[in-house]
Parts: structure tokens; C-alpha cells; sequence
């Protein structure tokens, strides 16, 4: 038996005040947000930003850039870096659109070739 | 030995340049060249400072592309300021590193230097260019 003022017995209080006051119907009629929900689903796959090897660029440049940008830890800036250097191009970060744009700016302004590209 | 280094990061975080006045001139040239880029878009240097941002688009959001260019002229135009400084704060030597690398890149496109083996090709007097900005670089960013 629950005590009065338990956690289990002031959780059901709650829940049974919440579902008394809510005038909503419990149950959908339509299936018109399912569809839309799944547009949304498909559309929020990460955005990645993606820099691309240039034969000029010294490597502590590139390293200088990321730390600044990204705020990385040293290491995993000289990872990127040389991600970006043996495979000409490297995911430096991933996640919505708009701050991966922003992020692409910095390193354009930064001068280092960048783009976005949406996860396959 | 720290008395042959162009820049240095002194103790009250300030970074010393010590350049000649052919470096001065050649830096000084290559700020002057990024900010005229970015406001004439007949400049040589044009394309390279208005890349694709997504390239899978016909055109980039007109603010990314607004940011781009409002943030490069600003570090351009501090940079050209300061290129007779002998002190630069954190954030002059940040716009000092960035627009060179800018100009780097930009003369890098414009002559068609995509590939280690298209640089190793170039002229001497454009691989003497480059090499000096990459000096130029790799001392700075050993300051941040």
C-alpha cells in the first residue's frame, strides 16, 4: 500500500487532474500529420561540412582554422587535418543546416575551400 | 632562435612583427588585393572569394553569402590597417593570418594550381610568391 504523499501516489494525482482537464480527443481522426511528420523526418537528415584539399595551404594553418572555428581539441584537429589532406576531402562537422552554412561561411572567410552537402 | 622570427607572441599576448619593408609591401599588396576583390567583381580574385557554399543548389541563401562577404572585407580592411603595425592584438594577427590565407588560396585558383603537381610546375617566380606566404603563415599560426 502507497503512503499518502509518495511519489507513485502524487504521480497519479497529477496524471488524473492533467487527463480530466484536457478537453482534446484522445485519439486522432486523421492521418494527415503522420504524412507530414515523415516529410519532416526525411528532411532533417545532418548536414555536413565538408573541406577540401588545396596544394597550398600549410597544415598549421588548417589546424589554427578548426581550433578557432570548432573549438577541437588539438588532436582532433590534426586528425581533420590530415583526413583532409590524404583523402582531399574531410567531414569536419555535422548537424543542422543553418549552422552548418554558418560554419561553412567561417571557413570560406578563413580561406579554406569549403561546402555543405546534406547526409547521403 | 626567437630573434629570427617574423612573428612572435610576446608575454602581454601581443604578437611582434618583424618584417622588412619588401615583406610590408608584399603583405600590404596582398590585403589591398582581398578587399578590392570582394567589391569588384571584375577582379581576378573574384570567383575564388564567391565559391559555392551548397554546390548542389543553382544559388547560395543570399545571407550566407552576404555574411561571407561583409566578414571578409571587414578582416581585409582591418588587416590593411594594421600592416604597418609593429604590435597586433589576438584579433588583428587572427584577421592578419585569415586574409592571407585568403589571398594565398585566391592566387592559388586563379592560376590554376589545383594539384601538388600543377604547383610543382608553376614558375619560379610565382612559386617564390607562394612560398613566402606560406612562410608568412606558418610563422603566424604558431602564435594561436
Amino acid at each position: 500500500m502507497a503512503r499518502l504523499g509518495s511519489p507513485l501516489s502524487f504521480h497519479s494525482a497529477v496524471w488524473d487532474t492533467c487527463s480530466m482537464a484536457s478537453t482534446q480527443p484522445l485519439r486522432r481522426t486523421t492521418t494527415e500529420g503522420d504524412v507530414q511528420t515523415q516529410d519532416a523526418v526525411e528532411t532533417k537528415k545532418p548536414w555536413n561540412v565538408i573541406v577540401w584539399n588545396d596544394p597550398v595551404t600549410p597544415m598549421t594553418v588548417v589546424v589554427v582554422i578548426f581550433k578557432k572555428i570548432f573549438g577541437y581539441s588539438n588532436n582532433k584537429c590534426t586528425q581533420l587535418m590530415l583526413a583532409v589532406h590524404h583523402e582531399g576531402r574531410a567531414l569536419v562537422w555535422s548537424g543542422h543546416r543553418e549552422r552548418a552554412e554558418s560554419y561553412c561561411v567561417k571557413l570560406q572567410v578563413s580561406g579554406l575551400q569549403s561546402t555543405i552537402e546534406q547526409d547521403a | 632562435m626567437a630573434g629570427s622570427k617574423i612573428f612572435t607572441r610576446r608575454r602581454d599576448g601581443r604578437v611582434e612583427v618583424r618584417i622588412n619593408d619588401y615583406g610590408r609591401s608584399v603583405v600590404r599588396s596582398a590585403f589591398a588585393n582581398v578587399l578590392a576583390a570582394e567589391r569588384d567583381p571584375e577582379h581576378e580574385w573574384h570567383v575564388s572569394l564567391s565559391g559555392p557554399i551548397d554546390p548542389s543548389l543553382d544559388h547560395d541563401n543570399p545571407t550566407s553569402t552576404l555574411a561571407r562577404q561583409t566578414e571578409t572585407s571587414t578582416n581585409a580592411e582591418l588587416a590593411s590597417l594594421t600592416v604597418d603595425e609593429q604590435f597586433l592584438n589576438d584579433a588583428e594577427a587572427w584577421v592578419w593570418l585569415t586574409t592571407l590565407q585568403v589571398a594565398l588560396r585566391s592566387t592559388a585558383q586563379t592560376n590554376g594550381l589545383h594539384t601538388d603537381e600543377q604547383l610543382a610546375a608553376a614558375d619560379d617566380e610565382m612559386l617564390s610568391y607562394v612560398h613566402m606566404i606560406q612562410s608568412l603563415l606558418f610563422e603566424l599560426a604558431a602564435c594561436f
